[in-house]
């Protein structure tokens, strides 16, 4: 015999509805009573999750907070490009090369022509997608608004852009036409920026060291690096006065000039100086002193006579045998020289580009050390110079340490006639350069070459905010500085975790008393109605129908409670919506329940329902038919 | 028939103690029987505890011992051992007997206030998962002169329409077996006559045995099998106790 229908369920879910429409009031009082809490609870849970998500939004929508910069110029090898792209959060990521090879020449509206920064970008660039505009394809380009307005171009025309470089003191340059794709928003920023592919930013890299890129057609070859000096002195045999000597720099790119004692020079130099010179130290800081500005205070000084001798502070060679030499650099013509009372030297004046390039590697060497070696000494040889190691065709082999060691070859042309190796000043420039650039030594034709800068940042954006924290830490943990929005992203994290907490707060003791309505009055309804569950027991149901009763009617109170509750969070929320609306950008809800919230929130409800039924359900089992059927 | 053996319910040593501290009441059926199709009516004042046995033989009050309780029903090889049921607990299968096989009768109709009387009819066929065709409702409602109370709550009816209702709704999912506690105890003579007429004639047309409990036996002349009567004793200043016998009704019934 069965002792269970399924239809029995049905049959006691269709009493309590019928209960609960037959004392329609009452239902409609706890409905109202429950609707009171819940209404204000999803409310307040939409003003919490709308404001902190718009807060958010705007943060994630604006990929300038995904970004992580580098601070810090330096390289970086493919390798740590693959690597990298590879961690999780890592969103996007591309190389970028150094600033000042990065930057082309375009020709603006009005005819002149302006340098606009060359930025480097990629398939899935998130700046460039999220801001509106595709990202360019072999020979196109995104302009920033002020680009564009600077050149006056928009998109589909075609911007014409000037790559230039300086090589063997002339100036060269190629052309290039790039269609524009895209004009970022002016919110994207309003510096001045190209955004290209990589590889079109690379081959302009290589163009300005004097590389070719032969699938542009743009001429090159392989460059001779260039020297660079950290400062110049400048010897007269007149005085300058004061407002002739502030003067003298404007416009040669050297931003001080300073008197200076016979003592700073000669120690700058390296040179004893004639007491009847007058010496002063032109320098710029934190800036490389290069042939250009010292062509531009000879030609300032016209007339007056000027030494100009650039110097590279402390820099050191290092003999086959170990021993450590500073070497003096010095290139003057024969008159110059004497001058310096000094002999002539055998490579002649200042040329950054020599004709015989042997002459760059030539040197004077001390001949006060014999002493210190002579082991390997070739009996036919000068005996001036046997001061260091030979090498079998003569020369000497020295090492320039710095980020890269340079080996190379010096060929002793004399004696020197100071304590120190005197070299050409441009081989200590050259030196100079390779402490930050990659120079190498090519023995075979004894010349130095310039290597491709290679990749000196980077340009990495998050997957989202949450990820900002987690590859600030682990970039910096190699080594790297680098910048992220970690400040807003971590506020409204606090902001999300403190409104969470106070939510939850509330929503608990909301809760509490939603609860405990729902018990009283379920518990009330059963002891109302024990006559009535003591007949539908008679009529053959169990006590665990008789229980079933008070859930489904909780269950059912509760559903009609979150459908009133909806409708009436629904309502509120757009009037608050509306009346923020000049707050809020068209998509942005300041009260917003997410569709994910909905579905907990009902089980949450509906199972507090059933927990607060379970007391008068306990209460519906006790109800014994033979009593109640009876009224006495 | 008539010696109880294949009795539809039968009841032998049955006793029911209703105890409070300070003394009690016990009712004891040493031998009871109905058989199908037959009216058998429970009499005596009240307190005599005939409503207590009408309860123990409609399965909602558990003997506190019984020699013999068995329900059979046409058809069935062996009958029901009720008080195995009771002594196991087997609150399940005493429900589905009673949705299946009874059907109650209320002193004051029992129906329920927050359905209409259609739905009240209806509830005990939906329990037993029967169905009740409209024709026949209403057909068996223009019988008990109700036809026109269908749609109303019993709130709207007068008593002796409830009392109609409910005997409606007892029989509505054929039972085998009809009880009834003083269905007309509300209702003056002329009106209670005529309920108790409509209620035997449907019980006859159904062959349903009715156990009725009354304590006006005129109502009833004509109508009854066999009765049963109590015989109460004081045995102290607290303790009561009732003795279901049967009563020589030849006489009385055909008087």
């Amino acid at each position: 015999m069965k002792t269970h229908r399924p239809g029995h369920a049905s049959v006691v879910s269709a009493l309590a509805a019928a209960h609960l429409r037959h004392d329609w009031i009452l239902t409609l009082c706890l409905v109202i009573a429950l609707t009171a809490v819940i209404a204000p609870l999803l409310v307040l849970l939409g003003l919490k999750h709308g404001t902190i998500e718009t807060l958010r939004e705007r943060l994630v929508e604006d990929p300038v907070y995904r970004e992580l910069r580098p601070t810090q110029t330096q390289p970086y090898s493919e390798d740590w490009f693959a690597q990298v792209a590879a961690w999780p959060g890592v969103a996007f990521l591309t190389p970028t090369i150094l600033p000042l090879s990065s930057v082309v020449q375009v020709v603006q509206s009005d005819g002149t022509t302006r340098l606009f920064d060359l930025i480097p970008t990629a398939a899935g660039d998130p700046f460039l997608l999220e801001n509106g505009v595709p990202v360019p394809g072999e020979d196109e380009v995104v302009l920033t608004a002020e680009a564009a307005r600077l050149s006056g171009v928009a998109v589909g025309d075609r911007l014409g852009v000037r790559v230039s470089r300086t090589r063997s003191g002339r100036s060269e340059n190629v052309q290039a036409e790039l269609k524009v794709v895209g004009v970022l928003p002016i919110e994207a920023g309003t510096l001045t920026r190209i955004y290209a592919p990589l590889a079109f930013v690379l081959d302009v890299e290589s163009y300005k060291e004097g590389h070719a890129a032969a699938h542009r057609s743009w001429p090159g070859e392989t460059p001779d690096p260039y020297p660079t000096f950290d400062g110049v002195v400048l010897l007269l045999d007149e005085p300058l006065a004061p407002i002739v000597r502030t003067g003298a720099i404007i416009q040669t790119g050297f931003a001080r000039i300073d008197v200076i004692t016979r003592d700073q020079a000669e120690s700058l130099l390296g040179l004893p100086i004639p007491e009847r010179l007058y010496a002063y130290d032109l320098s710029t800081p934190n800036a490389p002193i290069t042939e250009s500005n010292i062509r531009a205070i000879q030609s300032k000084l016209r007339g007056r006579e000027p030494l100009i001798l650039p110097y590279v502070r402390e820099l050191e060679l290092i003999g086959a045998d170990g021993r450590r030499w500073h070497p003096v650099g010095l290139s003057v013509d024969d008159a110059q020289a004497a001058r310096l009372d000094l002999p002539p030297v055998p490579w002649g004046g200042f040329q950054v580009r020599r004709e015989r390039v042997e002459e760059l590697t030539s040197a004077l060497w001390p001949t006060d050390t014999a002493a210190n070696t002579g082991s390997d000494m070739d009996s036919d040889s000068d005996s001036t110079l046997d001061a260091a190691p030979r090498e079998a065709d003569g020369g000497l082999k020295v090492t320039s340490p710095g980020r890269a060691e340079l080996s190379f070859v010096l060929r002793p042309l004399g004696p020197s006639p100071l304590d120190q190796p005197l070299v050409p000043i441009e081989l200590l420039g050259i030196l100079r350069t390779a402490r930050d650039r990659a120079v190498t030594y090519v023995a075979s034709s004894g010349r130095f070459e310039m290597q491709r800068a290679g990749y000196r940042g980077f340009r990495l954006y998050a997957a989202s905010l949450d990820d900002v924290p987690r590859l600030y830490r682990r970039l910096r943990e190699q080594g790297l500085e680098v910048e992220a929005a970690l400040e807003a992203i971590e506020r409204i994290q606090v902001l999300d975790t403190g409104a969470t907490r106070l939510f939850w707060l509330i929503a608990l003791l909301g809760l509490g008393g939603g609860t405990a309505v729902l018990v009283a009055s379920l518990y009330a309804a059963v002891d109302r109605l024990r006559a009535e569950l003591g007949i539908i027991r008679l009529l053959g149901l169990s006590r665990a129908h008789g229980a079933f009763f008070p859930i489904v009617e909780g269950l059912m109170i509760a559903a009609l409670s979150l459908a009133l509750s909806l409708a009436v969070y629904g309502a509120l929320a757009a009037v608050i919506n509306r009346s923020f609306a000049n707050e809020l950008a068209p998509d942005e809800r300041f009260c917003a329940l997410p569709a994910s919230l909905i579905a907990p929130i009902v089980l949450i409800t509906l199972l507090l329902a059933c927990l607060a039924a379970l007391v008068a359900a306990w209460h519906a089992t006790h109800i014994d038919p033979a009593e109640v059927i009876r009224v006495d | 028939m008539g010696d109880g053996q294949t009795a539809m319910v039968r009841m032998e040593s049955i006793v029911k103690r209703r105890g409070q501290a300070d003394g009690g009441f016990e009712l004891r059926v040493p031998e009871l029987w109905v058989d199908a199709g037959e009216v058998v009516a429970l009499i005596g004042p009240s307190g005599c505890g005939k409503s207590t046995l009408l309860d123990l033989i409609a399965l909602i009050l558990a003997p506190t011992s019984a020699g013999r309780f068995t329900l059979h029903l046409a058809g069935e090889i062996a009958g029901q051992d009720l008080a195995a049921l009771w002594s196991r607990g087997d609150e399940g299968a005493l429900a589905a007997l009673r949705r299946e096989a009874l059907g109650y009768i209320p002193q004051t109709g029992g129906l329920l206030s927050f359905l209409s009387v259609r739905d009240n009819i209806r509830l005990p066929c939906r329990i037993k998962g029967v169905n009740l065709a409209d024709r026949e409702l209403e057909a068996l409602a223009e019988r008990l002169g109700v036809a026109e109370c269908l749609d109303r709550k019993p709130q709207a009816l007068s008593i002796g329409q409830r009392q109609r209702v409910a005997i409606l709704r007892a029989i509505a999912h054929g039972p085998r077996l009809l009880l009834a506690d003083e269905p007309t105890a509300a209702l003056d003579k002329p009106r209670a006559r005529a309920v108790l007429a409509d209620m035997n004639a449907l019980a006859r047309q159904q062959h349903l045995a009715l156990v009725i409990v009354t304590h006006d036996l005129d109502l009833l002349a004509g109508h009854i099998d066999r009765v049963y009567a109590f015989d109460l004793e004081r045995l102290s200043e607290f303790e009561t106790r009732s003795t279901c016998r049967p009563l020589d009704d030849g006489k009385r019934v055909s008087g």
